[in-house]
């Protein structure tokens, strides 16, 4: 009975003082990994909607370059981040919206960003996710992000919709290449890429 | 327990062992018994995160690091951690060391922590660690535990910075992001990059380290 009793307050104390530990190294690095996120975050915003910066640029000069050239905006539940620079005379260049859902082993986040027409593509990028790498992972990859690029969210006759074709045949102005292997995570990706551009489709045809 | 009979580093004046030993333990830990090239522990890292020196080189920092914390406090703690949940007790110790340092890299080396992924969490579960902690500093004094640590540490940092430097000198003709290879001449070849490259490095690398040491006496 002693000897059990010494095991466990031997293990409560051992935990205690882990866990404090743990703890303390936590809320003193937490602003610093919320910061990193914060520039990760912008990082892709700036990506997607194609901003040109240095690729060493440090999280103070992203932040910097973000608020000088993008602008938030709120619409219809969904945050719009609108590339307007300042040389443009306020007029919106390209926007961006994110989107997430699940993918196959977790969530799928990123940004689409689309031309001001709100109909061709300008931008993909992926900046969260757990897909198998080397083959779902791929998605983040900028040989299948760029094929987005200057794709529309609808195919000619007006169906909404970016398709991800299996089998190298993507032909048409709304159809991309799937990844080989990959069909699982191709097949999330384009359901979770419709669902935002049925929303945006949506809030278009509001404003008439 | 074997620190019975060699009391402390520092009165082990009976034998005369204890420079010895130290030394010993540091040979037999990064060379006679290199856990990479002779065990054949630990290597999904090492097999994973050596496509660049860069990340090598803080893998092996990242393994050095906890290594000789889990090894130090198991062997402080060797003669109260009840034997029931002595395993437990060194889980512990290790996930924490582990952890501090996947939160110092994620606050101040943001870059290298994405190239990590997973893997420097994955070292909770890394076979060195554990081995040593179970197999050493459980019957050790607490400065030749540490003396073991660095040891089994450097063994894997080394193993693992050779094989990131001819990765990523063959499969991209650059040496920590550096161009060595001139882009004229060299074609970068990618199968070094993708994970057979890791097998075919890590294979000759376990032969030459094998030639040179010898057979086992």
């Amino acid at each position: 009975m002693k000897g059990n009793l010494y095991t466990l307050s031997y293990a409560a104390i051992l935990g205690t003082v882990c866990a404090l530990l743990l703890t303390a190294a936590s809320s003193f690095t937490a602003p610093y990994r919320a910061a990193n996120a914060e520039a990760e975050e912008i990082l892709n915003i700036l990506t997607a909607l194609k901003v040109s910066f240095q690729a060493d640029a440090s999280p103070e000069q992203l932040v910097e370059i973000f608020n000088t050239n993008v602008r938030r905006r709120s619409r219809g539940g969904q945050t719009l981040y609108e590339y307007c620079p300042p040389d443009a005379e306020g007029k919106t260049q390209a926007a961006a919206v994110r989107f997430s859902g699940p993918g196959l082993w977790g969530p799928i986040n990123g940004f689409l960003a689309l031309e001001p027409d709100m109909r061709t593509i300008r931008g993909v990028t992926f900046y969260e996710q757990e897909e198998t790498p080397g083959l779902g992972g791929e998605i983040a990859s900028v040989w299948f992000r760029r094929q987005f690029e200057g794709k529309r969210i609808a195919d000619e006759t007006g169906k909404i919709g970016i398709i991800i074709k299996p089998g190298g045949k993507a032909s048409t102005i709304n159809e991309v290449d799937a990844i080989t292997g990959a069909t699982m995570t191709c097949d999330k990706v384009e359901v979770i890429l419709n669902e935002v551009i049925n929303k945006i489709v949506e809030e278009r045809n509001k404003d008439g | 327990m074997a620190d019975r009979q060699q009391p402390g580093c520092l009165s082990c004046g009976v034998k005369g062992l204890c420079g010895g030993r130290g030394l010993l333990t540091l040979k037999d830990g990064a060379w006679t018994n290199n856990p990479l090239a002779v065990q054949v522990l630990g290597i999904c890292s090492a097999l994973a995160v050596t496509n660049r020196l860069e990340s090598s080189l803080v893998m092996g920092a990242a393994l050095i690091f906890v290594c000789v914390g889990s090894n130090l406090f198991v062997s402080l703690l060797r003669k109260r951690t009840p034997h029931r949940i002595r395993m437990i007790t060194e889980v512990a110790i290790i996930a924490t060391f582990v952890i501090l340092f996947d939160q110092f890299l994620k606050a101040f080396y943001w870059d290298m922590s994405k190239q990590l992924g997973p893997y420097v969490g994955l070292i909770i579960t890394n076979c060195i660690i554990m081995g040593r902690a179970e197999a050493f500093a459980l019957q050790n004094p607490p400065i030749l535990s540490i003396v073991d640590g660095v040891a089994n540490g450097l063994g894997y940092a080394v193993a693992l910075a050779i094989i990131g430097f001819f990765r990523e000198l063959l499969g991209a003709g650059e040496v920590l992001g550096y161009a060595v290879l001139g882009s004229g001449w060299y074609t970068p070849n990618q199968l070094m990059i993708l994970a057979p490259g890791a097998f075919f490095v890590f294979g000759v690398v376990i032969a030459i380290f094998n030639a040179l040491k010898g057979p086992d006496t």
